[in-house]
C-alpha cells in the first residue's frame, strides 16, 4: 500500500488557521490531510511511551548560543531559538533596517510543530471588540492624533464579515478550544452565553494589576486563557488536579500534560479518533500547481527531504501569514498560470498590508518587602477593555481600541530573568546581562534580591494602522535550506502608530502607579534593537480578505478572488490587526470558514 | 529496543533534511571541509532524552542519513551494550515509504560517556553526524556522546577547571557569607545517597554548584564553538596570574587576584594580556558571565545546578512578606528532582 494521494481537502499548517477545518470537515465525513512541516510532539497522555516531547526546562525554551551565517549585515550576530523555532540560518526571516541594510530576525516566526504557535504561546485568547470589524466606517470624519494627511481614513478596511455574524463562532472556538476565563467586566456582547471554564486562583501579584485598574475606574476581567481548568468533554482531556496546570513554564513552552489547549490537543486528538483525518507531520510543502483557476497538485518534501505530490478538492493554506504569502509567491514564481491566478488584476496585493500589532507596555517592581512566587501562575491574570470603547477613543483622538492586560508568567524563572534582563526582543536576550559585567557576587545578589518575585507588567496590544508598502515579498538572494527564496519583510510604523503607543504605555504606567507599584518604573511602545524588526509575534495580513477584489486578495469566505479552490485561514486575512491576541479569532474565522466550505464539497 | 519513526523523524527532519548546499553551520565549530556543517544542531544526535524505564537511564537514539549511494548495511559498535556485537540500525518510514534514515534506541545509565562506531556495509567510521569525536591512544577516532547529569571531564584539564571555579565563584552570590552557609548547610544536610549520587558530580569539580561541569559539556556539545576561546583565555588568564604571583599556583591565589583579573577582562585591560592572540577579553567575560549564569541555574540534567543547590538558594533565601519561599520550583518537576507528582520530565 503506498501513501494516500487524493483527498477532499488538504490543509497546509496545523495551527489555529489550519486545525478548526481540519476538525470541522473530518467531522463532516470528508478525508482530510494535514501537512505540517514541524514535528509532531505529544503530551504525556497521548505519547505511546508516556513520556513528553516538551519539556519543564528552560534550555529548551532558549536554547544554546548559534550564529548567523547569511549574507546580511547582522552576520555573525547571536541567536537563540526554541526547540520547535525555526533555526534562522535553515530558514531565514529576512527584514529590511531603517539603513537600508538587510537582517536577519528570530521576530516574526511562529513555533513549526504540530499544532503551529498554540504549542508555544501564552493562551491569551480575546475576542476582538466590535468596532474593531469596522474600523474604516468608525473613523469617518474624526480627527486623529499624528495623521495629517488622513491615511488611516484612506487604509482602514472594514471586514467583510462583522462581529454578529462571527460570535457564533467565537462560543464554538471558546467551547472546543477550552478556555477559561470571565465574561462579566468584557465590552462584547457574549448574547447570555458563557462558554469559559471557571478561572484557576490569580498570583497574588496581580492584585496589584486589579487594584491600579479600579483605582483608574476601570472595569477589570479574568483573562481569558487557552488552558483547561476542568474537564474537557470534547478533546477528552481531564482537568488539573489541584491548581496544577499553574507553572511559570507556559509561555514559549509546550505543555506536557495538555492542559494548554493548542489545537493539537484540543481539535487534532480528537479529530484523529476518526479514519479520514491524517496529519504528515515534517513535511514541508515547496509550491502548489495549478490547471485554470483550480490547484491541481500539492508539492511537498517529505521527512527524508523527497519530493511527493497531493491533491485536494480543496486546498487550505495557513502556515503563518507570512510563509502562507511566501508560499504563494513561491508558487507563482514556478507556474505563470499560478501567477496569473493569484495576482489576478496585478492588483499588488499579495503580500501587502502586512501587519503586527502595537504592542508594549509598563513594568515596574512591587514595593519591599512584597515579594511573590511567579513560578506559580498561568499567562496573564486580569484585562480591560477600557481602552477600546469609543468613549475612550474619542476623547484621545485614537483610531482604535487595545486590549490591557498584566503579564504574571515573565520572569518567573531564573534563567529568564537573566537573560531577559535589559532584553526587548528575541534578538537581544542575554545582551544586557552579559554586559553588565558590574552584576557580580554580592552586586548579582543584590539584582536578584531586588528582581526575583518582584517584577509585575502591564501589556497593550492593539491595531497598527495599515499601509501598502509593509509587505511581505521574497529575498533576491537569500534562500532556505531547500534552495527556495527566503521570506522578505518591509514594514515601517505610521506616526498614527507611535502617537497610540505612546498613549496606551502611559495608561500602562498609570495603571502600575495606582496600583503602587511604581519602583524602577519604565514604559513604553515597541522596542528593541531594531524596532522594525519586532512583530509581538502576531503575523498578519498581506493577503486579507474583502468584498472588492479589486482590494483584497481573498473573498469574504477566505478564498483567493483567482482560484476556485484555495484558501487562507492564518492570520494573512486579516485586513486590520484587531484590538487584542488574534489567536481566537483566527480560530474563529476557520469555524466560520468550515461551515462554508461543507456546502461546496 | 526498536526505534519509534515518528520519534525520530521529529528529530531527523529538521536538523538533517535539506538540499545539497554550502554548509550553513560552521561558526568556528567544524573544519572549512567538515560535512558535518550541514547540519542544523548535529550536536543533538545521539538524541538523548528520558527514559520510559526509569529515573536512572536516558534513551539514546543513533540516526543515520544515507548519502546519494546506496547503503546496504549500518551498524553500530560502542562501549555499551557491548563492543563486540555490533547492532544494526533499522530503517525508519514514512507511513508506507522508506526514508534514508536509520536509527536505533538503547537506554544507557545517565552520567555516562561512551564512544562508538558505525560499520557502513562493513567499514568503520565515526559518526558523520555527531561532531563529538574521541581519539584513542591507538590514534582511532571515535565518536562519543554522553548521557544526562554526566561529570566526568571531558574537555577541561584539572588546571582549568580550577582556574574557572575561581572565576565563577566571583561571579556567582554563593561566595557572598550567606551564599556560603546555604551551600554549606545544603551538602550537609543531604543525605548520605543523595551526596553519593547527585553531589558527587559537583565536587569531583571541587566546585559546589557544578557551574564549572556545565560548561565543560557545553563545550563538549551545544557550544563546541567556543571551546577555543575558553583552551586560549584560560591559557592566557594563567600566564598573567603566574606572572603577577610567581611563587603562587593560580588555583591558590588570593581571591582579591581574581577580583582584579575579572575587573580588568571587563575593561578589555588586561595587563600582560596577548592580543594578538585574542583580541577581546571582555567578549569572552560575556561569554563566562552566560555560561556560569545558565550553568547555576539550568536544570541539573544538563551538568550544573548541582542536586538544583542553585534552585534550592533562590528557593531558601528569597521569601514573600510572610516568609514564605518565592520559589516553589519542585512543584512544577519530575520527580525525584520534583515533586510533581504528574509530570514524568
Amino acid at each position: 500500500m503506498t501513501l494516500q494521494t487524493e483527498f477532499d481537502v488538504v490543509i497546509i499548517g496545523s495551527g489555529a488557521g489550519g486545525s478548526p477545518i481540519a476538525y470541522q470537515l473530518t467531522l463532516a465525513n470528508k478525508s482530510v490531510l494535514v501537512l505540517e512541516k514541524g514535528p509532531l510532539l505529544r503530551p504525556q497522555y497521548d505519547a505511546p511511551d508516556g513520556k513528553s516531547d516538551f519539556k519543564r526546562d528552560e534550555l529548551f525554551s532558549t536554547g544554546p548560543e548559534k550564529r548567523i551565517q547569511l549574507d546580511v549585515v547582522n552576520r555573525g550576530a547571536s541567536y537563540y531559538s526554541s526547540h520547535i523555532e525555526p533555526d534562522i540560518n535553515d530558514e531565514p526571516h529576512v527584514y529590511r533596517t531603517a539603513e537600508g541594510g538587510d537582517k536577519a530576525t528570530i521576530e516574526g516566526y511562529t513555533a513549526q510543530v504540530v499544532g503551529g504557535g498554540t504549542q508555544l504561546y501564552g493562551g491569551v485568547s480575546y475576542r476582538f471588540m466590535a468596532r474593531d470589524f469596522r474600523l474604516q466606517s468608525a473613523n469617518q470624519g474624526r480627527t486623529l492624533e499624528a495623521d495629517p494627511n488622513g491615511d488611516v481614513q484612506r487604509e482602514a478596511r472594514d471586514w467583510p464579515v462583522d462581529y454578529d455574524e462571527l460570535e457564533p463562532f467565537y462560543a464554538r472556538a471558546e467551547s472546543l478550544v477550552g478556555i477559561n476565563g470571565q465574561v462579566l467586566g468584557q465590552e462584547k456582547d457574549f448574547k447570555g452565553k458563557d462558554q469559559y471554564q471557571k478561572p484557576l486562583s490569580p498570583n497574588p501579584i496581580s492584585a496589584h494589576a486589579l487594584e491600579g485598574m479600579t483605582q483608574l475606574g476601570m472595569k477589570a476581567y479574568r483573562t481569558p486563557l487557552a488552558v483547561i481548568t476542568e474537564d474537557h468533554a470534547s478533546s477528552g482531556r481531564k482537568g488539573p488536579l489541584n491548581e496544577e496546570a499553574k507553572t511559570a513554564y507556559v509561555n514559549r513552552y509546550g505543555d506536557p500534560l495538555g492542559f494548554k489547549s493548542s489545537t493539537y490537543v484540543a481539535l487534532l486528538i480528537p479529530a484523529l479518533r476518526r479514519p479520514n483525518l491524517e496529519i504528515r507531520a515534517n513535511c514541508t510543502v515547496t509550491h502548489l500547481e495549478c490547471q485554470g483557476s483550480r490547484v491541481r497538485k500539492v508539492h511537498y518534501r517529505d521527512p527524508g527531504g523527497a519530493e511527493r505530490v497531493v491533491s485536494g478538492k480543496l486546498v487550505i493554506i495557513a502556515c503563518s501569514a507570512i510563509e502562507s504569502v511566501r508560499l504563494l509567491k513561491l508558487s507563482a514564481k514556478a507556474d505563470t498560470q499560478f501567477d496569473a491566478a493569484i495576482n489576478q488584476d496585478g492588483n499588488g496585493m499579495l503580500g501587502s498590508y502586512f501587519l503586527t500589532h502595537c504592542f508594549g507596555g509598563a513594568s515596574a517592581l512591587v514595593p519591599a518587602p512584597e515579594r511573590y512566587d511567579k513560578s506559580l501562575t498561568l499567562d496573564s491574570d486580569y484585562s480591560t477593555d477600557h481602552c477600546a470603547v469609543d468613549d475612550f477613543l474619542d476623547e484621545n483622538k485614537l483610531w482604535a481600541g487595545a486590549a490591557i492586560y498584566n503579564n504574571t508568567s515573565d520572569r518567573a524563572l531564573p534563567l529568564a530573568l537573566g537573560r531577559n534582563f535589559g532584553s526587548r526582543d528575541l534578538d537581544t536576550v542575554w545582551d544586557a546581562f552579559v554586559d553588565a559585567s558590574n552584576l557580580v557576587g554580592d552586586a548579582l545578589d543584590d539584582f536578584l534580591k531586588r528582581q526575583f518575585g518582584r517584577g509585575l507588567s502591564m501589556t497593550f496590544m492593539a491595531n497598527q494602522v495599515p499601509q501598502k508598502s509593509n509587505r511581505i515579498e521574497l529575498h533576491p538572494t537569500i534562500s532556505d535550506k531547500w534552495g527556495r527564496a527566503a521570506a522578505y519583510i518591509i514594514k515601517d510604523w505610521h506616526p498614527h502608530d507611535v502617537a497610540l503607543m505612546q498613549r496606551y504605555a502611559a495608561i500602562c504606567g498609570q495603571i502600575l502607579q495606582r496600583g503602587g507599584v511604581t519602583e524602577e518604573l519604565g514604559s513604553g511602545g515597541v522596542y528593541g534593537k531594531d524596532v522594525l524588526a519586532r512583530c509581538a509575534n502576531h503575523i498578519l495580513g498581506g493577503a486579507r480578505f474583502g468584498t472588492d477584489r479589486r482590494d483584497s486578495v481573498l473573498d469574504p469566505n477566505c478564498r483567493a478572488w483567482g482560484f476556485d479552490n484555495l484558501y487562507v485561514t492564518d492570520g494573512a486575512f486579516m485586513p486590520t490587526s484587531g484590538g487584542g491576541n488574534p489567536t481566537l479569532t483566527i480560530q474563529a474565522n476557520s469555524f466560520r470558514v468550515a461551515e462554508f466550505l461543507k456546502t461546496v464539497l | 529496543m526498536a526505534p519509534n519513526d515518528q520519534y525520530v523523524l521529529n528529530w531527523a527532519t529538521r536538523h538533517l533534511a535539506r538540499a545539497p548546499g554550502p554548509a550553513r553551520h560552521n561558526y568556528g565549530q567544524f573544519q572549512p571541509d567538515d560535512a558535518g556543517a550541514q547540519f542544523c544542531e548535529g550536536w543533538r544526535f545521539p538524541i538523548i532524552d528520558t527514559s520510559a524505564k526509569g529515573v536512572d537511564e536516558n534513551d539514546v537514539t543513533f540516526v543515520w542519513l544515507d548519502g546519494d549511494t546506496s547503503t546496504t548495511e549500518v551498524k553500530l559498535i560502542g562501549t555499551f551494550p557491548s563492543l563486540f556485537e555490533p547492532i544494526a540500525l533499522e530503517p525508519v518510514s514514512f507511513g508506507t515509504e522508506q526514508t534514508r534514515y536509520r536509527a536505533a534506541t538503547f537506554s544507557v545509565p545517565k552520567g555516562q560517556v561512551h564512544r562508538y562506531l558505525y560499520l557502513v556495509d562493513g567499514k568503520p567510521m565515526p559518526d558523520p553526524i555527531n561532531p563529538q569525536r574521541f581519539i584513542a591512544d591507538t590514534g582511532h577516532v571515535w565518536s562519543r556522546f554522553f548521557t544526562d547529569s554526566c561529570a566526568q571531564p571531558l574537555e577541561l584539564e584539572r588546571w582549568e577547571v580550577q582556574l574557572l571555579t575561581r572565576l565563577t565563584a566571583h561571579i556567582l552570590p554563593f561566595r557572598t557569607t550567606g551564599g556560603q552557609n546555604f551551600l554549606s548547610m545544603f551538602h550537609m544536610n543531604s543525605d548520605r545517597n543523595t551526596r553519593d549520587t547527585q553531589y558527587a558530580d559537583a565536587f569531583r569539580l571541587d566546585e559546589p554548584i557544578g557551574v564549572v561541569n556545565f560548561i565543560d559539556k557545553l563545550l563538549a556539545r551545544q557550544e563546541r564553538h567556543h571551546l577555543a576561546d575558553y583552551k586560549i583565555c584560560l591559557a592566557q588568564m594563567d600566564a598573567v596570574l603566574r606572572r603577577r604571583h610567581a611563587s603562587t599556583d593560580p588555583a591558590s591565589i588570593p581571591k582579591g587576584a581574581y577580583e582584579d583579573l575579572y575587573a580588568e577582562l571587563a575593561t578589555n585591560q588586561v595587563a600582560g594580556w596577548d592580543y594578538v592572540r585574542y583580541q577581546e577579553p571582555a567578549y569572552f567575560l560575556k561569554l563566562l558571565r552566560r555560561h556560569t549564569y545558565t550553568g547555576a541555574f539550568s536544570h541539573p540534567r544538563h551538568g550544573g545546578n548541582a542536586g538544583a543547590a542553585g534552585w534550592a538558594y533562590l528557593e531558601e533565601t528569597y521569601r514573600d512578606a510572610n516568609g514564605q519561599s518565592a520559589f516553589d520550583w519542585s512543584r512544577a518537576l519530575e520527580p525525584p528532582l520534583g515533586r510533581n507528582p504528574t509530570y514524568r520530565g
